[in-house]
C-alpha cells in the first residue's frame, strides 16, 4: 500500500546549510502490516511522515500511498490515509464530537452514514463521555484519541502515526497500542514511528531504524537480530547507532574541509562526485 | 485493469479542484471558531456598539458644558460713552448691537470706581489673565473728549483678551461684531444729521445662496469621513481574524491537521479568506453605523446641525453605497491580511508583520482625505484612493461622474484583489512559509550563510534586497541634485551616474559577492541566434506604440509646467549634441545598466522557485519606479512588463539590452530622421507642434509587426529552466561524508 523508493528531502537552514532531512530513504508497507520508523529525535521520520500525508513535498524520489502519488496526486493520496501525529492538534473551541464530525464532512461523508460512523467510532474509542468537551478542557488522553478518531473517520485504508504515544500516560498509551493492533487485525496498512524502542519491539511486524535521514536497517525483529548477532534490541539499535556516528567523525577527521574520500573505483561514489 | 487504472486518474484528477462545499464547511467552520471566541467577539461586535454611545454621551457632556458658561464681558469707564449713540441699555448691549444677548454674561464699571483703588489697566489685564471675565472692554477717560475720539490713540476704545484661552477668542469675536454695528449705527446717525440719502451708502444688496442641494451639503462632510472610517476598521477587522486564523492556528499545530485532511489548499484559503472578509466587513459596517447613530443624535442634541452647519447629521441612505465599496475593499485587506499573516509563526509575530501592511495600506486611504483631491482619469486607476473618490461621488450624488469611472475602478480594484488572493494562495502552497523558521537567528551566523551557501544565481531574498537598494539609492540621489546642469559634460554626469552608481553597481556587486557565477547570475546567455536580430526588429517597431502610450499617460497625467519647464535646459542640450554621444549616453547606458540589474540579477533571482509571474511582475513594477517622474514610470512599466516576459521566453537578458537599446535610441533620434531630409521618414512619421509624430497608419502595421516578432519568441522555450531551479547547483559540490561510508558498509 505505501512504496517509497529513493525519498529525498533537502532543507535550507541558516546554520548547517543545504541540510538533508530525508536521504535516498526506500521502504514499503503492506496490507496488515505494521511498519515501525524507529529512530532518534531529528532523524527524519516526521519528515518522510509529512511527505506521506503530502503536507511536504519532496525534493526527489517517489512515494507511493494506496496506488496514489504525493506529487501528482496529493488528494487523493490524503483521502486514502489518516495521520496522527503530536503535531496535528485538534481545535480548542470545537467539542469532540463536532470536530471529528467536521472532518468527516471534509472527507465528502453523508450525514446518515457520518453519525453512524461517528457513534461506532465513539464507542469504539470509549469517548462517550467527553462528546461535548471543548478542545481547550481536554486531557492530553482526550485529545489523542479524538486525533485517533478524527483520522479514523472516514475508514482509511493507511494509517500514519508519528510519535503518537508522545506525552500519554502509559494506560492511555497502551490502548493506543492496543488500538493500533486491531486497525492491524482488520487489514489496514500501518506506519508507526517512534523513537522508544520497547513500542516498537511489541508492535511491529517490520522495523526500519533511521538516523540522520538515512535508513541503517531495515527488516523483521528476529531479521535484524540474525544480522547484526546481537539478541537485545536495544544493543541492536545503539551498536548500529554509534557506529554510523563513528563512520561519519572519522571520515571528518581524516579530511578536515569536511569532504568524504571520493572512491573513483567504487561506481556509486565516482558518480556521484561527477554529477 | 486499464480501465480502473483510467477511472482512478480521472478520479484523481476532478480531486484537485476546489469544491464549492468544502469551501463552505471551512468557512463555516472558523466563523463558528471566531464567534466562540471572545476576544474576537468583543473587539468586533460588543466594542463599537458600546464604545461610540460612550464617545456621544461625553461629547454631550462636554457640549452641555460649554453650553452653560456663558461668555463674560466687563465694560470699564461707562460714564465717558457720552455724546454717542447707547452701547448698553442697563445689563446688556443695547437694543439691535448683540444678537443673542442672553449668552453675553455683561456687567459694567465705571473708571472713577477701580481707579480709585488701583491702577485700570493692570486690574483689568489679571481679570482676563486669571479668567475671571473673559474679555474687557476699556472706554478711557480721554474718549469723552470728543475732538480726540477720531485722532489720539490715548482716547481709543481698547478690548483686552487673552490669546490662549477659547472663550477669550470667542468674547473677542462677539464683541467686535458688537462695537462694529455700533460704530455703524454711529456712523448713519451722523450722516443723516448731515443730510445724507441713506440708499447712497448701499450701492447693492449681496446674498449668497449655496445652490448645493440639502443632500450634497450634509453628505459633503460625511462623504469624506464615514469612508476613511470604514476603512481603517476594515483593516483592523481584517488583521485580527487573519493572525488567529494562520499564525495562531499554526502555533496551535490545527494547520497542519487541516493539511492533511482532504481538503486543498485552495479550499482552505477561500475559507479562510471568505471567514476574514466577513469579520472585516462586520466590523466596518458595526463601526460605521455605531458612530452614524451615534452622531445623528449627539449633533441633533448639541445642536451643531441645522440647515448652514457643515457638520449635519448624516443622511442615511447614500451611505448605503459605502456598502457596495466594502466588499471588494475589505477582500482586499483580508486577502493582503492573510498572505502576510501566513509568514508568521505565531500570533505574536503576526502582530508584528501586519503593522508595515497598515503603513503601507494607510496612504492610499488617507490620499482621498487630502483636500481637492477628486475623481479623474488619474485618481481612479490608484488601488483603494479610486474606490474611496468613486464612493464619495456616488454618496453626493453625482452618479454621471461616478458611472464614467466604474470599469477603471472596478478593474484596479479586480486586479489588486486578484493579485492578492493570489499571492494568499502561493503562501499556503510554499512549505518554507507554513513550516519554515523557528531556528535562531545570528548575524554572524547568517553572513557565514550567506558566503557559504552562495549559489549560481540570486536568491529570491537578495532580489528584493537588490531591488529596495536600487530604488532607495535613486531616491536619495534624486534628492542630491538640486539644479539641472546646463552644458553637455554635466548632462552627461547627471544621466550616466545614476546608471553606472546606483544600478549597475549594487547588481554587479551583489552578483560578484553573493552568487558563485557573475555570468549566469546576471542571466549572460546566449539566446536561439534569430531571437537578437529579432529583438532590435522589436525595439524598433514596438516604438510607435510606445510612444502612444506615452502621450496618452501625459494626456492622462498631464506633466506640471514647472517640472516641464525644469527640464528645458536638459532636453535643449540633448538636442543640441551630437548624436553618437546621445545614444550612448541616452540608449546604451541606460540600456545596458537597467538590464543587467532588473532583467539580470533582479529577474534571475525572483523567477526561481517557480516565480515566473513575480519575477516579470515585480521587475517590471521596480524598473518603473526607478524612472522617478511618473509618466515616465507608468509607461517604464508596462515596457518592463514586455521586457520581463521575453526576458522569461529566451532565458536571457540580452534580448532585453537589445530592445531597450533601440527603443531609447529611437526615442532620441525622431528629430534627427525627421530633419534628416530622408524620404523614407515622411513615410513613417509627420511633424506637428509637438514635434516628430508617427502616422498612424505606420503605427498599426508596426505594431503588428512587433506582435509578429514576440509571437515567435513565445515559442521559445529557454535553454535552461530557471524558474525549476529551486536549488540551483552550487560550485561546491555537496558531498555527503557518509554516503561512502554507506556504500562500503
Amino acid at each position: 500500500m505505501i512504496h517509497v523508493q529513493h525519498l529525498t528531502k533537502t532543507y535550507d537552514d541558516l546554520q548547517r546549510g543545504r541540510f538533508v532531512a530525508v536521504d535516498e530513504v526506500s521502504f514499503s508497507v503492506n496490507r496488515g502490516e505494521i511498519f515501525g520508523l524507529l529512530g532518534p529525535n531529528g532523524a527524519g521520520k516526521t519528515t518522510v511522515l509529512r511527505i506521506l500525508s503530502t503536507v511536504l513535498s519532496p525534493t526527489s524520489g517517489i512515494a507511493n500511498v494506496a496506488g496514489y502519488d504525493v506529487v501528482t496526486d496529493p488528494a487523493e493520496v490524503r483521502r486514502h490515509i489518516g495521520f496522527v501525529s503530536n503535531n496535528t492538534a485538534i481545535y480548542d473551541r470545537m467539542t469532540a464530537w463536532e470536530m471529528v464530525e467536521y472532518f468527516g464532512r471534509l472527507h465528502g461523508m453523508s450525514a446518515s452514514h457520518l453519525n453512524e460512523r461517528l457513534e461506532t467510532l465513539f464507542t469504539q474509542l470509549r469517548m462517550n463521555d467527553f462528546r461535548d468537551v471543548p478542545g481547550a478542557k481536554m486531557s492530553t488522553g482526550m485529545k489523542q484519541k479524538v486525533s485517533i478518531a478524527r483520522a479514523m473517520v472516514h475508514d482509511p485504508p493507511v494509517l500514519i502515526f508519528d510519535e503518537a504515544t508522545l506525552g500519554l500516560d502509559v494506560l492511555v498509551a497502551r490502548n493506543l497500542l492496543a488500538v493500533i493492533r486491531s486497525l492491524r487485525d482488520a487489514g489496514k496498512c500501518l506506519i508507526f514511528s517512534t523513537h522508544i524502542m520497547s513500542e516498537v519491539e511489541r508492535l511491529c511486524d517490520r522495523i526500519a531504524i533511521m538516523h540522520r535521514g538515512k535508513i541503517l536497517d531495515s527488516g523483521t525483529l528476529p531479521e535484524l537480530r540474525d544480522r547484526h548477532d546481537e539478541h537485545d534490541f536495544e544493543e541492536l539499535f545503539f551498536g548500529l547507532l554509534s557506529r554510523h556516528e563513528h563512520a561519519d567523525c572519522e571520515a571528518l577527521q581524516s579530511h578536515p574541509d569536511g569532504l568524504a574520500p571520493v572512491d573513483f573505483t567504487n561506481p556509486a561514489t565516482s558518480m556521484e562526485a561527477r554529477s | 485493469m486499464n480501465l480502473t487504472s483510467q477511472q482512478k486518474r480521472k478520479k484523481a484528477r476532478t480531486a484537485g479542484r476546489p469544491r464549492l462545499s468544502a469551501i463552505w464547511l471551512i468557512y463555516a467552520r472558523e466563523m463558528r471558531d471566531q464567534l466562540r471566541d471572545r476576544r474576537t467577539l468583543f473587539t468586533i461586535a460588543i466594542l463599537p456598539i458600546l464604545l461610540y454611545p460612550l464617545v456621544g454621551m461625553l461629547l454631550l457632556q462636554i457640549a452641555q458644558f460649554t453650553r452653560q458658561h456663558p461668555t463674560s464681558i466687563v465694560v470699564v469707564g461707562t460714564e465717558f460713552l457720552t455724546d454717542a449713540p447707547p452701547l448698553l441699555e442697563g445689563e446688556k448691549f443695547a437694543e439691535g448691537l448683540a444678537d443673542n444677548n442672553e449668552r453675553l454674561e455683561l456687567i459694567h464699571y465705571k473708571w472713577s470706581d477701580i481707579a480709585s483703588h488701583s491702577d485700570v489697566a493692570e486690574e483689568t489685564s489679571a481679570w482676563v489673565r486669571d479668567g475671571s471675565f473673559d474679555l474687557v472692554i476699556m472706554v478711557p477717560p480721554e474718549f469723552a473728549d470728543s475732538s480726540l475720539r477720531g485722532v489720539d490713540e490715548k482716547a481709543s476704545v481698547q478690548l483686552l483678551y487673552n490669546v490662549a484661552s477659547d472663550q477669550s477668542m470667542v468674547a473677542r469675536d462677539r464683541v467686535m461684531t458688537v462695537l462694529s454695528a455700533w460704530r455703524g449705527s454711529w456712523i448713519r446717525d451722523r450722516l443723516a444729521t448731515s443730510g445724507v440719502d441713506m440708499t447712497m451708502l448701499d450701492p447693492f444688496k449681496l446674498n449668497d445662496v449655496d445652490i448645493a442641494p440639502e443632500r450634497t451639503r450634509e453628505a459633503a462632510f460625511w462623504s469624506k469621513l464615514l469612508p476613511f472610517i470604514m476603512l481603517v476598521w476594515a483593516m483592523t477587522g481584517a488583521f485580527y481574524p487573519a493572525i488567529d486564523l494562520v499564525a495562531g492556528e499554526k502555533e496551535r499545530g490545527t494547520l497542519e491537521t487541516l493539511l492533511c485532511s482532504p481538503a486543498l489548499r485552495g479550499e482552505i484559503v477561500w475559507g479562510k479568506l471568505g471567514a476574514v472578509t466577513t469579520f472585516s466587513m462586520l466590523t466596518a459596517i458595526l463601526n460605521a453605523g455605531s458612530m452614524l447613530v451615534t452622531s445623528t443624535f449627539v449633533f441633533g442634541q448639541i445642536g451643531l446641525g441645522g440647515a448652514n452647519a457643515a457638520m449635519g447629521s448624516p443622511p442615511l441612505a447614500p451611505m448605503l453605497w459605502l456598502l457596495v465599496a466594502l466588499v471588494p475593499l475589505s477582500a482586499l485587506f483580508s486577502a493582503l491580511a492573510l498572505a502576510v499573516a501566513a509568514m508568521a509563526r505565531s500570533s505574536k509575530e503576526g502582530q508584528y508583520y501586519l503593522m508595515p501592511l497598515m503603513m503601507v495600506t494607510l496612504p492610499l486611504v488617507l490620499l482621498p482625505m487630502l483636500p481637492g483631491t477628486t475623481l479623474s482619469v488619474g485618481t481612479s486607476l490608484i488601488p483603494v484612493t479610486g474606490m474611496f473618490l468613486l464612493v464619495r461621488s456616488l454618496v453626493e450624488g453625482q452618479y454621471a461622474t461616478a458611472i464614467m469611472y466604474i470599469p477603471m475602478v472596478a478593474f484596479v480594484t479586480g486586479l489588486c484583489l486578484w493579485m492578492a488572493t493570489r499571492w494568499a494562495r502561493s503562501q499556503f502552497d510554499d512549505e518554507s512559509v507554513l513550516f519554515g523558521g523557528g531556528e535562531q537567528w545570528e548575524l554572524s551566523m547568517w553572513v557565514r550563510h550567506l558566503w557559504r551557501d552562495r549559489q549560481t544565481a540570486a536568491t529570491p531574498a537578495q532580489a528584493f534586497a537588490c531591488g529596495a537598494i536600487i530604488l532607495v539609492t535613486l531616491f536619495f540621489g534624486k534628492l542630491a541634485v538640486t539644479d539641472v546642469p546646463t552644458d553637455f559634460v554635466g548632462i552627461a554626469k547627471l544621466v550616466s551616474l545614476p546608471q553606472f552608481a546606483m544600478i549597475l553597481f549594487p547588481a554587479i556587486m551583489m552578483a560578484l559577492v553573493l552568487t558563485t557565477s557573475v555570468r549566469k547570475s546576471l542571466r549572460i546567455r546566449m539566446p536561439h541566434w534569430t531571437v537578437l536580430p529579432l529583438s532590435v526588429l522589436v525595439g524598433f517597431t514596438l516604438h510607435p506604440a510606445y510612444t502612444l502610450l506615452a502621450r496618452s499617460v501625459s494626456y492622462a497625467y498631464p506633466i506640471s509646467e514647472e517640472a516641464a519647464l525644469a527640464m528645458q535646459p536638459f532636453v535643449q542640450q540633448i538636442t543640441d549634441a551630437p548624436w553618437v554621444s546621445i545614444i550612448l549616453l541616452m540608449a546604451l547606458v541606460p540600456a545596458i545598466c537597467e538590464e543587467l540589474a532588473f532583467r539580470g540579477f533582479i529577474f534571475g533571482g525572483l523567477v526561481r522557485e517557480n516565480g515566473r509571474f513575480r519575477a516579470v511582475v515585480v521587475t517590471a513594477i521596480m524598473f518603473g519606479i526607478s524612472h522617478g517622474i511618473v509618466q515616465q514610470s507608468i509607461c517604464a512599466t508596462f515596457m518592463g512588463l514586455m521586457l520581463g516576459w521575453v526576458a522569461l521566453r529566451t532565458g536571457s537578458v540580452l534580448p532585453g539590452i537589445l530592445i531597450h537599446f533601440t527603443n531609447n535610441t529611437m526615442s532620441v533620434s525622431m528629430d534627427r530622421i525627421m530633419n534628416s531630409g530622408w524620404e523614407g521618414s515622411q513615410l513613417l512619421m509627420h511633424s506637428t507642434e509637438a514635434g516628430p509624430e508617427y502616422r498612424p497608419v505606420w503605427i498599426i502595421i508596426s505594431t503588428l509587426m512587433a506582435v509578429a516578432c514576440l509571437l515567435y519568441i513565445a515559442s521559445l522555450r529557454p535553454a535552461v529552466d530557471e524558474a525549476k531551479a529551486d536549488l540551483v547547483e552550487s560550485d561546491l559540490e555537496y558531498i555527503d561524508p557518509t554516503k561512502a561510508i554507506a556504500v562500503s558498509m
